[in-house]
């Protein structure tokens, strides 16, 4: 195995960048030259400083926009050439960004829950909704109702007793 | 990672079927060629990656929700954490995956001592790494920003100086630990991992047509780069 290993890795060693040479089933890679990824980790660390020195200046909102902008351009370069995606089999890259995707899903579903939950209305033994007030949906109704009061003009009244 | 393994029970003398000039020793027999087992191990490191990141993703989604109702509280608090040393970390973790794919690279080349040389500094940077860590936490400790009920900073900040935390400012600091300390579990397990591919290496297992265990290895650590290039902003940077 020995001198079959080293008569192999001498002539990719000295063309590193060719891979014709091999033999059917063996492992074909593309290989980097450390000078471009020296460059990669370049970029890597102009976009660290670049981050860092955003995180300074209040631009309100849009520094969480920026820091999580710069934070997946880095993630990108490091999957990309670090991790090999570029060349690689595409399903390497599908599985990966499935990840985020599915990621997303979790993120939305978490988020609409929580921002439709209704508050409990110890006074009115019910649950009304957060942000408008509104009795929720499938929630207790007020026994003692006025008729011809809708739920929601109830409900308009309430957030400034609560407040 | 369980290619190696089984590349070892390739060895067995009770495995029988055909003798072993037949096929480069590093290949199981359950695989073709050593492009199918080489394929078929990254393709199960690429799953494991994924699942990796939707456990990393839960901590996240909990960061994201809790921010969003108490904005000014993360941002008072997370001015506690220190960015020059988030930053030093950032910039060490980043260096050691370059260190790790030009590891990776040496090895595609048949370059034993360069794969050696590149997988000692991964672990040096992953050392140095633990060692910023553990002055950051060290610090947390003695501040009494611990998460869950051994939060104890609203109790001491009378007694310091004016730094008054908002309320519930432990939310953030049990979030800061739980993220940072699986991130440092992973650097923990990277370290073994990239430990093991350097011990294969050094037996002379690896070579240009077998260097998956350095592949693996990395991949991994580079995983671990990538959670901490999402840590660093949002806990260091913005809060």
């Amino acid at each position: 195995m020995s001198t079959a290993t080293s008569d192999h890795t001498s002539a990719h060693a000295h063309a590193p960048q060719t891979e014709g040479h091999h033999e059917e089933g063996e492992v074909h890679v593309h290989v980097n030259s450390p000078l471009f990824m020296i460059a990669i980790f370049a970029a890597l660390i102009v976009l660290t400083v670049m981050t860092v020195a955003v995180s300074y200046v209040d631009l309100g909102s849009a520094n969480t926009f920026v820091a999580i902008l710069v934070a997946t351009m880095k993630a990108t370069l490091v999957a990309t050439f670090f991790m090999h995606l570029k060349g690689d089999k595409a399903i390497h890259s599908i599985i990966f960004i499935g990840a985020f995707v599915f990621l997303i899903i979790f993120v939305g579903l978490t988020n609409d829950d929580l921002s439709t939950r209704s508050a409990v209305d110890i006074d009115n033994g019910s649950h009304r909704l957060e942000r408008s007030g509104d009795i929720a949906p499938g929630g207790l109704r007020i026994p003692a109702a006025p008729a011809g009061t809708t739920p929601s003009a109830a409900g308009a009244a309430a957030p400034a007793e609560h407040h | 990672m369980s290619s190696a393994t089984t590349t070892e029970a390739s060895h067995s003398p009770v495995e029988g079927g055909h003798g072993h000039g037949q096929h480069a020793p590093f290949l199981a027999h359950h695989f073709d060629t050593p492009a199918h087992q080489f394929d078929s191990a990254k393709l199960g490191m690429w799953i494991f990656i994924a699942t990796e990141i939707l456990m990393f993703g839960g901590l996240f989604v909990a960061y994201g929700l809790f921010r969003g109702r108490e904005m000014e509280m993360f941002h008072q608090a997370h001015e506690r954490l220190d960015k020059i040393m988030g930053a030093v970390n950032t910039v060490v973790l980043l260096f050691s995956s370059l260190t790790a794919a030009l590891a990776v690279r040496q090895s595609q080349v048949g370059d034993r001592k360069g794969t050696t040389r590149w997988l000692i500094v991964t672990l040096l940077c992953a050392c140095i790494f633990l060692v910023v860590k553990f002055f950051e936490y060290q610090h947390k400790f003695h501040d009494g920003l611990l998460p869950g009920h051994y939060f104890t900073a609203h109790l001491a900040q009378h007694a310091h100086h004016g730094h008054v935390l908002p309320y519930r400012a432990h939310m953030f600091f049990a979030l800061y630990f739980m993220m940072t300390g699986l991130h440092g579990v992973h650097v923990l397990i990277g370290m073994g991992v990239l430990s093991w591919a350097l011990k294969r290496n050094l037996d002379g297992k690896i070579s240009g047509r077998y260097f998956t265990p350095i592949e693996i290895g990395a991949l991994y650590w580079h995983l671990v780069d990538l959670v901490w290039i999402y840590l660093f902003p949002l806990l260091y940077l913005v809060g």
